[in-house]
């Protein structure tokens, strides 16, 4: 089955999170940042007139180092809620070239949480991540 | 027209809308079976509809054709053409009589006799068949004369609502930032013109999306007394119900939201409140129960009132149950007050039926009640009198999305408060705010009240600091009625917000309620207040009300000593006045005061006041340059401005003043911290500096002197009540109060009215002029009587 998916740099890895799944790609103004919110809400910023929750993708998987900011940002939507991740990269839309199929011995700690399987595409195997899971937080997780 | 009217003339239309095209398919098909159902269905509602309303030919009509209809699906007839035109000729009356409702206009004239009588199977008659067709042409010229009349009302779903109105958020948005650009760039007087009206429109606009959403609360009401019809047939009881303020309108979702806890209270007083009728005609009662339900809007919030002419909560009943489940202890319930007893069923657990009905079920209940008032930013509570009945009051906010807040910032970020919590906003610099700390904990004395202080820095851990004179304080009121202090860096403004939900991993801190978009497009976090106060404890819980209320008695008798004010005069000298005096503390420009020979006046928010504290003679006063505090002085009628140099802090003093040897501008010297502090004489300043208006001269209260009873409880009532307390022994009085077991002869001669107090209620009922001690209200209504006998 072939499925648009963007991809993404995070913590140098190539991943990719569906492309139906991206309402649009921004550049991120201000973050104003949210005391006492989990590590990895980087904190709200405004896109036309709502709010966005800005999630740290390197906290939110473990990863140590900062994310720079700068880049630009996915806008995803999860359950009435909007999102803008927070990476390293976005690289460019391409078509996945095989199934969702899993990788003996898992894709390691961190990443084995959000994981949703591995496709091949031009730019060699990438990790599908499932943004519901990514959003959700480590601690989420761990719950 | 009548709403509920509308409603049925817009369905009856949809209706008809929908099935003309099924109407001409059965009239060519008339074996249809889908189609007759949908026709029969319409006839159907439109019968049940009219029930409701007083339309006895609307629904003859309806009545026939139904029945007929429900022949042919029964395959008793036969559908064939002539039935199939006299159907149709009802439903184009039908069509007709709905457009002249809609009008508003009578009813068409004619019998409707005849296209009833063509639905009977031997009608033959060849007039009827005329009559029936003349009055289908009838109804198609009239069709054709009004034209075909557009819908005045329209449903939409909520969701399109909802867009518009962040559309116009967007808008209004777009607008503020034009509006930075334009004042950038400078005056440009071909711009400003449309822009102006730009954004007069737009605030229309956005007033118009608010009310769309409105609904009037009789959409909650509608539903409400058939649920007390069924609920009082199951239980025998008999109950009417009243409403009230049904036009209150208040945001749709909040209607949504406070069904289900008002639908609770009502059957809470049906099962429990309202007796059964033999029992309600035992007690005196009318055997049919009362219960009402009262709207009203005061502001951007509503008030609902829910009361029952029941048997009222039973507070020793509830008081037990309470320490039977383990809520309180009976040590801790005895020293509650009947108020806060009642209050104990809005605890989780405790549920005042003796038996579980299917009604009412069992413990889940008002906690849940309380838990879903709260969550829309309202509040509930209850009071009751037992055998009277029971009177639920709930105070919501008019709608869910916008709420009116308060904008703070700590180190930079603002943070939004809703208003419904602020009570008062000071600054940390005032002198009638002090901080203290005790261990960790910040706290706060505001005008005399010792109050928990959270600084918001502390509460999101930014950079966190101990409360100080340099934030400004937000007093927070909770639903429970505990007070707090919250200090933050700055207070900006108070704005009308709409508040959209948080992601759900922002909303696990506990600490935020929403987010919003500020005018200038930087999203800001609403504070959830509740839950903030109870992480940090301030929330006091059942256990603690007692505890607290004994505290609350002791400060009271503490408080029985004199507060003072004190200050440094513009000569220097340490002074301090009675706090209960001073209304206000001001700052005024030195070029604000008129001082001459015989006259010191000072100008305050544009006003000439008397001025004071500039020394006796006010030819050598010396006013200091730049800003110079004053004292508003105030004896409730007139105020004095007192010029200070410097304001110090305020003092309880709970020894007598020693006299002020002759000076009789003092009223005597304090000690305060070991130092001798003069007190200035208010009485005598106000006398002194009375001001050319005469104030109404206060009745004068003559009270027996050198009774600790009297100084301390009866003279302040006897204050309150609008007297002066007799201060010279000379001085007329116009009531007398006297102390009748101290066997002092009254002298009466000189008051018109004596009131007698005694310490033995029994006595005091034996005489009409007595009063016992602790009897407040007959005390102040005896107080009463002597002023109005006064003025008659």
């Amino acid at each position: 089955m072939r499925e648009l998916i963007v991809i993404l740099d995070i913590a140098g890895r190539r991943v990719a999170i569906p492309a139906v799944e991206v309402q649009s790609v921004i550049e991120l103004d201000d973050i104003y940042p949210v005391p006492r919110a989990p590590g990895y809400v980087a904190g709200l910023t405004a896109m036309r007139s709502q709010s966005l929750t800005v999630i740290d993708c390197r906290k939110a998987l473990g990863q140590d180092g900062t994310t720079e900011r700068g880049e630009r940002s996915p806008v995803i939507e999860v359950d009435g809620h909007l999102y803008a991740l927070l990476v390293d990269g976005v690289d460019d839309v391409v078509e996945t070239q095989s199934d969702i199929t899993p990788v003996a011995g898992g894709f390691g700690k961190e990443w084995e949480h959000v994981a949703q399987g591995m496709v091949e595409t031009d730019r060699g195997p990438t990790l599908l991540i499932d943004i519901h899971k990514l959003i959700g937080g480590r601690t989420a997780i761990a719950a | 027209m009548d709403d509920l009217l509308a409603e049925f003339v817009a369905e009856t239309r949809e209706m008809l809308e929908a099935i003309e095209g099924e109407l001409v398919a059965w009239e060519a098909e008339p074996s249809d079976r889908a189609r007759l159902d949908n026709i029969f269905r319409f006839v159907h509602t439109v019968k049940g509809n009219c029930g409701f309303f007083d339309f006895p030919r609307l629904e003859k009509l309806s009545h026939a054709a139904e029945g007929v209809l429900a022949e042919v699906r029964a395959g008793r007839r036969h559908a064939d053409s002539r039935l199939v035109s006299a159907v149709l000729a009802i439903i184009d009356r039908i069509t007709q009589m709905t457009t002249a409702i809609e009008a508003g206009e009578e009813l068409p004239e004619g019998s409707d006799e005849f296209l009833i009588a063509a639905l009977e199977g031997d009608a033959s008659d060849v007039g009827e068949t005329v009559a029936m067709h003349s009055a289908q042409e009838e109804a198609e010229t009239k069709t054709t004369d009004t034209g075909p009349q557009a819908p005045r009302s329209i449903r939409l779903p909520v969701e399109l609502l909802d867009r518009v109105m962040s559309g116009v958020s967007d808008m209004v948005l777009a607008r503020n930032d034009l509006a930075r650009r334009l004042r950038d760039a400078g005056n440009e007087p071909t711009l400003d013109g449309p822009f102006e009206r730009l954004s007069g429109i737009l605030s229309d606009v956005r007033e118009a999306i608010t009310k769309m959403r409105m609904q009037r609360i009789e959409h909650l009401y509608n539903a409400i007394p058939r649920l007390v019809r069924d609920l009082s047939t199951e239980l025998d009881k008999q109950v009417m119900v009243d409403f009230e303020g049904g036009d209150v309108e208040l945001d749709r979702e909040m209607i949504e939201m406070i069904r289900d806890p008002v639908t609770h209270l009502i059957r809470n007083a049906i099962d429990h409140g309202i007796e059964k009728p033999s029992e309600r005609l035992k007690s005196g009662k009318r055997e049919i129960g009362m219960l009402a339900i009262a709207a009203r809007q005061s502001g951007n919030r509503i008030t609902i009132v829910i009361s029952d002419d029941g048997a009222g909560l039973n507070a020793d009943k509830i008081g037990k149950k309470a320490v039977a489940s383990g809520l309180v202890s009976q040590k801790e319930l005895d020293a509650m007050p009947p108020e806060s007893v009642t209050d104990l069923i809005f605890e989780a657990g405790l549920s005042t039926a003796d038996e579980v009905s299917a009604v009412s079920g069992r413990g889940v209940g008002m906690d849940v009640v309380r838990a879903n008032i709260e969550k829309i930013g309202g509040t509930i509570t209850v009071s009751s009198n037992p055998g009277e009945g029971t009177m639920f009051f709930l105070q919501i906010p008019l709608t869910l999305s916008i709420i009116s807040a308060l904008t703070v910032s700590v180190d930079g970020q603002r943070f939004a408060i809703p208003q419904s919590y602020v009570e008062e906003i000071a600054h940390g610099a005032s002198a009638s705010v002090e901080f203290s700390r005790v261990g960790e904990t910040d706290l706060v004395t505001f005008r005399d009240r010792r109050l928990p202080c959270l600084t918001l820095n502390n509460v999101l851990g930014v950079k966190p600091r101990a409360a100080g004179w340099d934030q400004r304080l937000v007093l927070l009121r909770l639903g429970s009625g505990d007070l707090f202090a919250l200090a933050v860096d700055k207070i900006h403004d108070q704005e009308d917000l709409v508040i959209k939900p948080l992601a759900p991993a922002v909303m696990q801190t506990g600490t935020y309620a929403g987010t919003t978009l500020l005018d200038d497009g930087s999203p800001v976090l609403m504070l959830d207040i509740p839950t903030i106060a109870s992480e940090n404890g301030l929330v006091s819980d059942v256990r603690a009300r007692p505890a607290q209320a004994n505290i609350t008695e002791k400060t009271a008798v503490e408080e029985r000593g004199r507060t003072l004010m004190t200050f440094v005069g513009l000569d220097g000298k340490r002074r301090a006045i009675g706090m209960e005096l001073v209304a206000r503390i001001d700052q005024v420009p030195d070029e604000a005061f008129a001082v001459d020979d015989d006259r010191s006046q000072v100008v305050v928010d544009g006003n000439i006041m008397t001025l004071v504290g500039v020394g006796n003679k006010a030819a050598n006063a010396e006013i200091p340059t730049g800003n110079v505090k004053l004292l508003r002085l105030s004896d409730s009628e007139r105020e004095l401005a007192y010029a200070v140099a410097e304001l110090g802090e305020s003092v309880v003093i709970t020894e007598d003043l020693a006299s002020p040897e002759s000076d009789k501008n003092l009223e005597g010297v304090a000690l305060i911290e070991g130092k001798p502090v003069p007190v200035v004489d208010g009485y005598r300043l106000f006398a002194k500096h009375g001001g050319a208006a005469t104030p109404v001269e206060k009745l004068v209260c003559r009270l027996p002197e050198g009774d600790d009873w009297v100084d301390r409880m009866l003279q302040p009532l006897v204050a309150a009540a609008g007297y002066r307390v007799a201060s010279d022994a000379d001085e007329t009085a116009d009531v007398t109060i006297a102390l009748a077991d101290k066997a002092e002869t009254i002298e009466a001669s000189d008051a018109s009215h004596v009131i007698k107090i005694h310490s033995d209620p029994d006595a005091a009922a034996a005489n009409d002029d007595s009063v016992y001690r602790y009897d407040r209200a007959a005390l102040e209504n005896a107080l009463r009587k002597a002023r109005i006998g006064d003025r008659s």
